[in-house]
């Protein structure tokens, strides 16, 4: 019986190793969900993968400072690894912005591209130095390679859960509380300008709260699939509805949904949840593309 | 022409604007007064200090030597009160998001709530005003990336008029409009200065637009070089501000050269106001009357 197995893992004696991981899941799920549809309508794919790639280095600059030493992490360290990986990501997302509008009065998808490539590989290649020298050093007990490429949802803590769930009650806020000057920030800068919105203040509160959606996407997915949360919930959504409202829901539904279906799909045929979650993502997105509307 | 009252609606003196880095001057010296109510045309070449101008106005850029005032209030001012309405090129929007014509309104007429208040009636009755306003409620619930030029344009300045501005700015209103388009736009204009008393500053590098509705032009290459009634836009006040070479400024527009050498006195009857006539008397024609999307 299929569905056998997610349900012993889930009621049986070990059930407590598993919750915590699913409600990660659920909650980075349908944050993510909601930014992916800007992600999404306002193309910032690239930026997300370069700010994810970023983490990278961030998890190198943790692991020197000794937050990887354990294989078991205490509250406040757990809350220091995401402090410096979030910081180091929401420093890389700056200097992209920064180094996209240097060359010129507007910022253009070549120089944008040229700065996202540019921080992408720096971050990888600071990342897989800093490891080694922590490795070799037995800094790095708590952290492996694979994990971080391609996340550790079994390995999350109710530590990790919390942090989560605070990141992702911050970031909502953040988006009700600005949904309309950010909106139109996103809709059509020059009249938001006009009409009196702080514009660059809502493009840094983006590219913050891209940032920590990042880093905590990565305890799922990885540095390398955790674009995919930030992107294809978004996607799918828009193929299905032209109602911004529908489509944030559709996104959050799509988002959980896919966790969900990833999750199971991990304990009953023993894929890496990571991978599976992306896979199902990806599955719907081009369910969607099959059946919605094109745009 | 109009005489400029004890407040204008814009007053502009002494401007002069220089980009960090830039050789020249963005703008030199200018100088204006728009009273209130008034139509003006802000006419120029690409590159000739129009959309500078449009930023000083609306308080986006600083000038180096002089002053913009707004009803005798700063432009940054003027924008935390409301006071200025903006129309930009159809560009410069997200056409792709999943947002009505009515979304695009009332996201505007919202913007001030805060974000606890949700947008209730007061604000879905200016959303309505501003729609009927620029008739354009038979297609306000169609999302903006399916609307035609000209209807995606009135959306448009209907969120710029829904924050009710004393002074709308709008930005080559025209590009992308078919000559239809082009016509109800005149007459939009007409109505905005007519029922709701605006003050419309119309920038544009074509001449037909400028012409068919404004009260006043000012033509810009980096200094004003005219500013009055359109009958006095001659061949030689345009060829003075635009240089030799004329059809490519005016991009769709097509000067006939001859016409213009025989034609130096302004004092000659033409048809303005509508879309299609010559404003001045130069063969105009337009080149495309495609609706672009």
């Amino acid at each position: 019986m299929m569905t056998l197995r997610t349900w012993e893992y889930l009621s049986g004696p070990s059930a407590w190793l598993f919750w915590p991981a699913i409600v990660t899941g659920v909650v980075v799920a349908g944050m993510c969900a909601w930014l992916s549809v800007i992600v999404v309508l306002k193309r910032l794919a690239f930026i997300g993968q370069g700010v994810s790639h970023a983490a990278f280095g961030g998890v190198g600059v943790a692991a020197m400072l000794g937050l990887f030493a354990s294989t078991t992490a205490t509250t406040s360290v757990s809350m220091g690894q995401f402090a410096v990986i979030a910081g180091f990501c929401l420093a890389s997302a700056l200097l992209i912005g920064k180094l996209s509008e240097k060359s010129g009065e507007r910022a253009t998808t070549d120089h944008a591209d040229t700065a996202i490539g540019v921080i992408l590989v720096g971050s990888m290649a600071l990342g897989a130095v800093l490891l080694h020298v922590a490795q070799t050093r037995r800094m790095a007990a708590g952290v492996s390679w694979e994990s971080v490429l391609f996340g550790q949802l079994l390995a999350v803590t109710w530590t990790d859960a919390a942090i989560a769930a605070g990141v992702t009650a911050v970031v909502s806020v953040a988006l009700v509380v600005w949904r309309r000057p950010l909106m139109l920030t996103l809709f059509d800068r020059p009249v938001a300008e006009a009409l009196g919105v702080r514009v660059k203040v809502m493009n840094l509160v983006l590219l913050a709260l891209l940032a920590v959606a990042t880093v905590s996407a990565m305890k799922l997915a990885g540095v390398v699939l955790a674009t995919a949360m930030l992107t294809l919930p978004g996607a799918a959504a828009l193929r299905w509805s032209r109602r911004m409202s529908a489509v944030m829901m559709l996104a959050l539904v799509i988002g959980v949904m896919c966790v969900l279906g990833g999750v199971v799909l991990s304990f009953e045929l023993d894929w890496p949840p990571g991978p599976a979650i992306v896979l199902v993502m990806v599955t719907v997105y081009f369910g969607a593309r099959g059946t919605g509307a094109r745009r | 022409m109009m005489q400029a009252t004890a407040t204008p609606a814009v007053s502009i003196r002494g401007v002069t604007l220089r980009y960090p880095g830039a050789e020249e001057t963005a703008l030199a010296d200018v100088s204006l007064d728009v009273v209130p109510g008034e139509k003006l045309g802000i006419l120029g070449p690409n590159g000739g200090g129009k959309s500078t101008l449009v930023k000083l106005v609306l308080g986006l850029l600083a000038p180096d030597a002089g002053s913009v005032r707004i009803f005798g209030a700063s432009p940054r001012e003027a924008r935390r009160e409301g006071i200025v309405g903006y129309v930009p090129q159809r560009v410069e929007a997200e056409l792709g998001f999943p947002l009505s014509g009515r979304d695009v309104v009332t996201m505007a007429a919202g913007l001030r709530l805060g974000w606890w208040q949700r947008a209730g009636s007061v604000v879905k009755d200016r959303v309505d005003g501003a729609l009927l306003t620029v008739n354009a409620m038979g297609f306000s619930e169609q999302p903006v990336g399916t609307l035609s030029g000209g209807q995606f344009q009135r959306i448009m300045i209907a969120r710029a008029i829904v924050t009710q501005p004393k002074v709308l700015v709008l930005d080559e209103p025209t590009v992308g409009i078919d000559v239809a388009g082009q016509k109800q736009f005149a007459e939009l204009i007409e109505r905005l200065s007519r029922e709701l008393g605006m003050t419309l500053l119309v920038v544009s590098h074509d001449l037909r637009t400028i012409a068919s509705g404004c009260d006043r032009v000012a033509c810009l290459s980096r200094t004003l070089h005219s500013h009055g009634a359109p009958e006095g836009l001659t061949p030689r006040v345009l060829a003075e501000v635009f240089r030799h070479d004329m059809a490519s400024i005016f991009g769709d527009v097509h000067v006939d050269a001859h016409a213009a050498a025989g034609c130096s006195d302004p004092s000659h009857g033409h048809d303005h106001g509508q879309a299609d006539a010559a404003p001045v008397q130069l063969r105009i024609e337009k080149k495309s009357a495609e609706d672009q999307r």
